[in-house]
């Protein structure tokens, strides 16, 4: 294997935008990636497409990469189309990795597109429900709200976590992205308007619950020989690529992060990278729900089980912090446009290693030299009460 | 799950059991999730578990009514089970974790060709009054 350069990221901004197609997102997203790396449409060699309910929301159910691509420039080339739930942005992006880490291409594209706001609120939750094991909780009434809720609680009467250290993940999270122009939203939230939303399933309250939008984003990854040829920019390779899919279990336990997809998907990232999480300069959690940044800090081995509380409470994860978390807003502030989150996490990665991001940037663990590693986790659907798929990457900057 | 199909026939939910390691499992398995052997044969579950965790949902897919509420529970074979949970005025304080939860049947709607499709669900057990 050899090692692979994130060359360019590109997003369009997340958001709801009824009149604009998946070929309309997914073009800017490609033009911006493009334009990052100093690349075109005729370089790309293959692409991997990432994208999870087009097929239910817009009916474009079958090749639905290929229908993008074309529309933007690029044709003849390997499509492969990705579907692994909310983790599709960065299951595409492992398979771009991988095509370009194995020398079959020596450029190769991972761009994730979703459009789920069609103004008909059922169809979209339809949509949503479908990454789970339908035949199991197709009758039960069943829907993510309450699979994060029902573990919400579990963890709160184990450790002692409250509805306040939820809220204060949204107040964090908001707070920056407040400052990504790339968020849905803008608005920093406080505590109080947190809470006093609307219940949606206790402990969640609808600002909990991150919001239904479309966007796009993309990455172009390359060999290190053609990078030094057209890089000015300073040069982000992929240390570790893992992915992992849920395992059989079911048997009653009281919470813990160990043996989830999320902890073995990190431990594999970190041996692979040869880091640990205490070498970790910038994360990106998918905290689709605010209850499962808690619990993705221990997965991720910030901290033990139940301790996740203390993080957020002392505001060690905050952009100022001793480990920031979700810089980009998270998805309480983009949004979560399904098969773009996890190329969008990528994105702001890249942006902090390169020192490129603006007024959310951070200054890493040792300040002179700046951000080194950034880890992105990004879980999608759910069977036996974990993530279906969970896709861990760890980048760093050379 | 199965439905009586007579008098003495008796609903319960179908698990299944691995010969080889002893691993339980919900709904049933044709290989064993521990030890992977297709060892593995059907058992009745048992009607009567404890509540591990309960929510209530205001927002429901299409067909359910909110507000409803789902729950998880524990039973003594050693599996967890995604349940609706009925019998009890919806709210977050209505339930307390281990308290004790019995399986019923239920109508939860009809299909397009007007079968009754029946669902499991769990309610609170409430002590009998001694006669």
């Amino acid at each position: 294997m050899r090692e692979v350069v994130v060359a360019g990221v590109g997003v369009h901004k997340f958001g709801k935008f009824i009149d604009k197609s998946l070929k309309d997102l997914g073009r800017v997203a490609l033009k911006n990636a493009l334009d990052d790396a100093g690349l075109t449409a005729k370089d790309i060699q293959a692409a991997f497409f990432g994208n999870a309910y087009g097929g239910l929301i817009t009916g474009q159910e079958s090749v639905r990469g290929q229908t993008i691509l074309l529309h933007s420039g690029i044709s003849g080339i390997p499509v492969l189309n990705v579907e692994n739930a909310c983790a599709s942005g960065s299951s595409a992006f492992r398979e771009a990795w991988l095509s370009v880490a194995c020398g079959l291409y020596d450029v190769a594209l991972a761009l994730g597109v979703e459009k789920l706001y069609c103004d008909n609120t059922p169809k979209t939750m339809a949509a949503i429900i479908t990454s789970s094991d339908l035949e199991i909780v197709g009758d039960t009434g069943w829907s993510f709200p309450t699979w994060y809720a029902l573990k919400a609680r579990m963890y709160m009467r184990e450790y002692g976590a409250t509805q306040e250290h939820y809220a204060k993940v949204v107040v964090k999270n908001t707070k920056n992205g407040a400052l990504n122009p790339h968020a849905q939203f803008h608005k920093p939230m406080t505590m109080e308007e947190v809470l006093e939303s609307r219940e949606v399933c206790y402990p969640l309250t609808l600002y909990m619950c991150s919001a239904i939008g479309d966007g796009a984003a993309a990455a172009v990854l390359c060999s290190k020989d053609i990078a030094q040829k057209l890089q000015k920019k300073p040069m982000v390779t992929v240390a570790a690529s893992a992915l992992t899919s849920a395992t059989f279990q079911n048997d009653p336990k009281k919470p813990t992060a160990v043996g989830s997809t999320g902890y073995i998907a990190a431990k594999l990232a970190y041996e692979q990278a040869g880091v640990g999480p205490e070498d970790i300069d910038v994360i990106e959690i998918h905290d689709a729900f605010a209850p499962a940044e808690l619990t993705a800090y221990e997965e991720i081995g910030l901290c033990g089980d139940g301790e996740g509380i203390r993080l957020i409470e002392e505001g060690k994860t905050e952009i100022g912090g001793e480990i920031p978390v979700n810089t980009s807003g998270g998805l309480a502030s983009k949004g979560h446009p399904v098969g773009a989150t996890g190329l969008a996490q990528i994105a702001e990665v890249v942006w902090q290693l390169r020192g490129e991001a603006g007024p959310r940037q951070i200054a890493g663990r040792n300040k002179r030299r700046g951000p080194v590693l950034g880890l992105t986790h990004n879980g999608g659907g759910t069977l036996e009460g974990d993530a279906a798929a969970m896709a861990v990457h760890i980048l760093r900057r050379i | 799950m199965h439905i009586a199909s007579s008098a003495t026939d008796d609903n319960y939910l179908i698990g299944s059991k691995c010969q080889s390691c002893g691993a339980m499992a919900f709904p049933k398995r044709v290989i064993c999730h521990k030890c992977l052997s297709d060892n593995v044969v059907e058992i009745p579950l048992s009607k009567r578990g404890k509540l591990a965790s309960f929510v209530v949902a205001w927002a429901a897919p299409e067909g359910f009514q909110p507000p409803m509420m789902l729950g998880y529970i524990d039973l003594p074979e050693g599996v967890r089970v995604l349940s609706m949970v009925t019998g009890c005025e919806p709210s977050k304080d209505a339930l307390k974790p281990g308290q004790e939860m019995e399986l019923v049947f239920e109508e939860l709607r009809t299909d397009q060709n007007r079968n009754n499709i029946v669902a499991f669900k769990f309610k609170p057990v409430t002590r009998r009054r001694e006669s």
